[in-house]
């Protein structure tokens, strides 16, 4: 059994990587760039070089901080076009368009001479002293060199550059920097001539070791410091912690009240096989179980939550009672507010359990063990109970595996129809707004929970069922 | 002798696995009636364009008779024109001198700008006449939910086939193998293995890594050529496989790579399940989804790539027991290539518990996506389906009509096919045989 434990537990272990890595290259992959969410604005082109220096050093110290200056991951597989220090580019966006150029036009050398000297150009723009004649004409060269940075089609490239031409002809006051300008415009084109369009087909492996952004974010999961959010800037686990509460506090709840229920029913159900009111509860069972949760909630909330119907629960949040309120009225409050939700978490449950426990019940009930024993006269209740509700119990526990995860995961849509603020909630909160920390953390904690949930279903088997050993099997 | 020979093949046939099937799956007369239902189903969801549409499905203006509805497929084609006094028409505004319009006169996307703001089916609403009005009522902008419903029908539909369909290709295919090889029945050359691996790093660079700009903006433009491109890359693909598969034959001249290994097969699709199974699926979904842009289809195919794992049990055990009957051996013993047994022999004998699974999983596969389109996520926001119209109910909470009716239409499709799930799972028990 212990032997058996230790390699179930090791097997965990590329599984999980798996999954860790699984969200990682979904949220390497997601559109948005993390540093903006954090400092909650676009380093806009307005103002003067002083101010533009100042957010884009913000941007950079916290892009360290974060540690997305660092490659992605141990070694990067691409064509050879691509350079090994492109994550060294600060902005996402611009990154995103050079890697883009860069395989387009096969060589990396010019296109980062081209971003440089784009670069350069801008910085000239940002010398120029901004005053009542030149001001429009600045911020429209501006928002072309904002526009560069992300235009990799040559069609569109050659407009911005007409467009800045023609605010060089309309501004004389600007020609001290057009220069640059022109310097930007021959990169572009000698970018253009010297193309090399075998160089994408030339596949190249870069190793990068230790230091990359994947290794630093598992390291620093196993030690357990889970990161900062990006939307709030708290850390995760905080943030967790106060969603942990309201999600516990209901899966508890709801899955103890589908439990107590479900077993008798189900047992019952099944002993009384062929009664009009075990085929009434059967198909009742079958009606709850195939109902839509997020429907059923809507439907409560139409008619149980003022509207034109009966006003006699609150349709969502948890009261507005302060928290120095006395103990007894605040827990009369949310338990208030907790009825309709609990009630649309734990019917569907209920309803699916006890059909597995009167599968479990009828299966059992059948054999001959069950015949001898009432044969011999034993009382009804001890044989169903005693004899056969032990050997029933088998799919149940199949059942126990999903508890864990249930109990931390909540439920996205239950949550958000009642807008209670556990993990469910959180957690879609934090997907819609990218906000990946608290992703890979909540997927992680389901994902372990989920393992040693089966795990322990297993070992539950072994002790329900004497039969099962694990000891000379796999 | 002829006569006694029709008797023979009549009762052989009778006595066939899927007759056998058939008569037990019609003593549950509750799962017949669901399956008749979801023909009634299929059929709005095939001629939902027919029955709820704008567009006449017959009509004569000025004195020329015109198919407006049938024409409309061709002109979505490029086909044809539409005729310059029906462009850009309000088709129900037209002074025909005699029309027949389909039997609901409205497309999902028409916004009735005099019954907007949630007008209920028993209120009086402002139409022409009784033809045109709307008998589910109507939402928030007007929209007919009549309509909606019939159109959501085909949406939801094409989610359960399509998604199962892909799920059913992953689930099969893994499944078969994991079953079928086990730990320890796979054992080719070093040399193969090797050339596999290398290859299949060239083979995804190629394939994907290089043409990953082109694969992106086809995503932009259409699915139909997104597909294109997405075919083209799986050619790349296999063909570099097979130029690595035939290095490996030439390798097999040197003794080292010509010894064979065991590929633990059954470990890593267990694994593979593992893993699905670990990822809440939602979750997942949702994940993907925020990163893409919305898209009904994009959806679909989510779902499928994450809903095989119940497939892929059933088949796993199934050719389990499947590999160890005497007509595998027979197949071994004709000498039949390992591929020709799998999936010419073993795999087609192996299918009938795939079909519960696919019927519990085209109720799971509706059910996500109505919930998605309720959160809306991952479903356009011009797309009425119905998992969208009942999301519309939380916003209007007075209009029961947005509750009622798509959440019914939810509940019933998936009950329907949860209870042809459990017929079949009836069916195909042989303890139930006689």
């Amino acid at each position: 059994m212990l032997q058996y434990l230790l390699k179930r537990l090791l097997i965990f272990i590329p599984t999980i990587i798996v999954i860790s890595l699984l969200m990682f290259i979904l949220s390497a992959n997601a559109p948005g760039d993390p540093v903006e969410l954090m400092l909650n604005k676009n380093s806009g082109n307005e103002g003067k070089s002083s101010q533009k220096l100042s957010t884009e050093k913000a941007y950079n110290e916290l892009r360290h901080k974060l540690g997305f200056d660092l490659p992605l991951f141990y070694f990067s597989f691409t064509n050879s076009t691509s350079s090994d220090t492109l994550h060294r580019v600060s902005k996402k966006a611009h990154r995103d368009n050079l890697n883009r150029l860069s395989s387009t036009y096969g060589k990396w050398s010019n296109v980062a001479a081209y971003y440089k000297s784009v670069r350069d150009f801008e910085n000239a723009i940002f010398t120029v002293n901004r005053n009542d004649s030149n001001a429009i004409a600045l911020n429209s060269v501006k928002e072309r060199i904002n526009d560069l940075y992300k235009t990799y089609e040559e069609e569109k490239v050659a407009l911005y550059f007409s467009d800045i031409e023609k605010v060089y002809a309309s501004t004389p006051d600007l020609s001290s920097t057009s220069d640059s300008f022109q310097k930007a415009k021959q990169a572009y084109s000698s970018m253009l001539v010297n193309q090399n369009s075998i160089a994408k087909y030339i596949p190249s492996i870069h190793f990068y070791g230790f230091e990359n952004q994947y290794h630093r974010w598992i390291t620093n999961f196993v030690k357990g410091d889970f990161g900062i959010s990006y939307r709030d800037k708290r850390p995760v686990w905080s943030v967790l912690k106060d969603a942990l509460r309201w999600t516990i506090l209901l899966s508890t709840i709801s899955i103890f009240l589908a439990y107590i229920l479900a077993i008798p029913i189900g047992v019952m159900s099944a002993v009384k096989k062929g009664t009009m009111q075990e085929r009434a509860t059967t198909t009742t069972l079958f009606i709850l179980y195939s109902l839509p949760s997020f429907w059923i909630a809507t439907i409560l909330i139409i008619y149980f939550c003022g509207g034109d119907y009966f006003d006699w629960f609150p349709a969502f949040g948890l009261g507005t009672l302060p928290p120095d309120a006395p103990f007894a009225e605040r827990f009369m409050e949310t338990a208030y507010h907790l009825i309709l939700p609990i009630f649309c978490l734990s019917y569907g449950s209920l309803a699916y359990i006890s059909r597995q426990m009167r599968g479990g019940m009828l299966n059992v009930i059948g054999q001959d063990y069950i015949r001898t024993a009432r044969a011999k006269g034993l009382e009804d209740k001890k044989v169903v109970w005693k004899h056969a509700f032990r050997n029933s119990l088998l799919p149940i526990l199949t059942l126990f595996a999903n508890i864990f995860p249930a109990a931390i995961s909540g439920s996205f849509v239950i949550e958000f129809i009642f807008s209670i603020p556990g993990m469910g909630m959180t957690s879609l909160g934090a997907l819609n707004a990218r906000d990946y920390p608290i992703v890979f953390t909540a997927v992680m904690f389901t994902a372990i929970l989920t393992l040693v949930g089966t795990l322990v279903a297993d070992m539950l088997y072994a002790v329900v069922d004497p039969r099962i050993s694990f000891s000379n099997k796999k | 002798m002829s006569d006694s020979k029709e008797i023979k093949t009549v009762s052989a046939s009778d006595q066939s696995f899927w007759s056998n099937v058939k008569r037990q799956f019609r003593k549950n007369k509750l799962a017949v009636y669901s399956l008749r239902f979801i023909y009634v189903l299929i059929f709005i969801a095939v001629f939902a364009d027919f029955i709820a549409n704008e567009k006449p499905i017959a009509c004569k203006y000025n004195d020329a008779v015109y198919f407006p509805l049938l024409k409309s497929y061709s002109v979505d084609l490029g086909l044809s024109n539409w005729q310059p006094e029906f462009q850009n028409v309000t088709w129900k505004d037209l002074e025909y001198e005699w029309v027949v319009f389909p039997p609901v006169p409205y497309l999902p996307k028409n916004i009735d700008s005099y019954n907007s703001q949630s007008v209920s089916p028993f209120a009086e609403q402002e139409v022409k006449s009784t033809r045109w009005k709307h008998w589910l009522g109507t939402d928030e902008l007007g929209h007919d939910i009549l309509a909606a419903m019939i159109h959501g029908t085909r949406i939801s539909l094409q989610v359960g086939l399509i998604s199962q369909s892909i799920a059913a290709v992953i689930g099969i295919l893994l499944g078969a193998l994991a079953g079928y090889y086990g730990d320890d029945r796979l054992k080719i050359s070093r040399g193969r293995l090797i050339m596999n691996i290398v290859f299949m790093f060239l083979a995804f660079f190629y394939g994907f890594g290089s043409r990953s700009y082109i694969l992106g903006d086809a995503l932009s433009i259409s699915f139909g050529k997104f597909f294109l491109e997405l075919l083209i890359s799986f050619v790349i693909m296999a063909v570099i496989f097979a130029i690595g598969n035939l290095l490996a034959m030439a390798l097999k001249a040197i003794p080292f790579f010509r010894q064979k290994v065991n590929i633990a097969v059954d470990i890593v699709v267990s694994r593979m399940i593992e893993i699905m199974v670990s990822i809440p699926t939602l979750f997942l979904i949702i994940a993907i989804v925020a990163i893409a842009k919305p898209s009904i289809i994009l959806v679909m195919a989510i779902i499928g790539m994450t809903t095989w794992t119940g497939i892929a049990r059933f088949i796993r055990a199934e050719l389990l027991k499947v590999r160890n009957l005497e007509f595998i051996e027979s197949a071994h013993a004709l000498g039949f290539s390992e591929m020709r047994t799998l999936f010419r022999h073993a795999i087609p004998n192996a299918l009938s518990p795939v079909l519960i699974a696919i019927a519990f999983g085209i109720a799971a596969a509706i059910l996500i996506e109505s919930t998605l389109s309720f959160l809306g996520i991952g479903v356009p926001a011009e797309t009425l389906t119905w998992g969208s119209v009942l999301s519309a109910a939380r916003q209007s909470p007075t209009a029961w009509w947005l509750a009622i009716f798509p959440g019914f239409a939810i509940f019933l499709t998936v009950t329907v096919y949860n209870l042809v799930g459990e017929g079949l799972t009836d069916a195909l028990d042989p303890r139930q045989k006689k």
